[in-house]
């Protein structure tokens, strides 16, 4: 497959996943690729009063590109947006912290604040329930 | 005993085993081994070898036969075909030749703004920017078009045989 290796599809397959798995967990209402046409990255509704939170429009949206080659690391982001806040999950290249793993969430002043993050899942899947966890613990930290 | 790392138990609660190595084993960027998966999908290197074979059987997935054990990783056929259902599922073919139409003025319009042919054109122009914020854009941009680039190539494939899958479709619904 190596030889084969295509990044579009990689990505495809990685997003199609995260959808699959977003699905599954019980705070996610539905999922969609974004724009129609497109699939460029997923929006998922939730249901965070299932976490005891009140908020509207409660989505995450996830993006996902595999890497020129496969050895490549992926780039990627989670980020959650509801009426109060916005802030994420994002791996990839940015001039703000050491490393590519990143938290970063908006100020009043609509910036943002980036602290380092270690991400430990390594594949799609899983990440998705890594975020959905960090997610929770952050809402209800709030 | 639980798994620490966050996210785990939740996956392992409302997931079987066999989903998790499916959704491990058809995301891998190069072919893997048993215990690979097995590893990532939180399963047994046993249950895992049953689950892969099975998905094997089904098409999911390529086995690469070595001298030390078999590797594997997603058939490219597969991905390509869930698309083309799902688009065959979501749209008439006028609705097809509407995305097409979509997705193609996005491209000539990326083609225009950044003044080149190709997503591989504009990743070696991310590697000359200034900032990393420009970096990252064009970065982004780049992944966009790739990924437009792939769908477009399924929906030309749905369009063209429109006739012939929709027939089968429905012969299979």
């Amino acid at each position: 497959m190596s030889d084969s290796y295509t990044s579009s599809e990689a990505s495809h397959r990685a997003l199609r996943a995260i959808q699959q798995e977003l699905e599954r967990h019980p705070t996610v209402v539905a999922v969609q690729g974004f724009p129609d046409g497109y699939f460029t990255e997923l929006r998922a509704e939730l249901a965070v009063d299932r976490w005891g939170i009140d908020r509207e429009n409660a989505t995450i949206t996830v993006r996902w590109f595999a890497g020129a080659t496969p050895d490549a690391r992926p780039e990627f982001e989670f980020h959650y947006s509801d009426e109060e806040t916005d802030f994420g999950w994002h791996h990839h290249e940015q001039e703000h912290v050491d490393g590519w793993g990143n938290f970063q969430e908006r100020t009043n002043d609509g910036g943002y604040t980036y602290e380092p993050y270690t991400f430990h899942a390594q594949n799609p899947a899983q990440l998705s329930w890594e975020i959905m966890s960090s997610l929770s613990s952050g809402l209800n930290s709030e | 005993m639980t798994d620490q790392k966050p996210g785990v138990e939740a996956w392992k609660e409302h997931t079987t085993a066999f989903d998790r190595v499916q959704s491990v084993a058809t995301t891998v960027s190069k072919p893997r081994p048993v215990s690979y998966i097995a590893d990532e999908a939180h399963v047994a290197e046993n249950t895992a070898r049953g689950h892969l074979e099975r998905l094997v059987n089904l098409n999911v997935l390529l086995k690469t036969k070595r001298d030390d054990g078999a590797l594997y990783s997603p058939d490219p056929l597969h991905t390509r075909m869930q698309t083309l259902r799902d688009l065959l599922e979501a749209h008439d073919r006028d609705g097809l030749i509407d995305l097409k139409i979509k997705l193609q003025s996005k491209i000539e319009a990326w083609k225009a703004d950044y003044s080149v042919d190709s997503p591989g054109e504009l990743r070696t122009r991310a590697a000359k920017t200034d900032t990393a914020s420009q970096t990252r854009n064009l970065k982004k941009t780049a992944s966009d078009w790739e990924l437009a680039r792939y769908r477009l190539s399924v929906l030309e494939d749905a369009i063209e045989s429109y006739a012939t899958y929709t027939k089968d479709f429905r012969a299979s619904a």
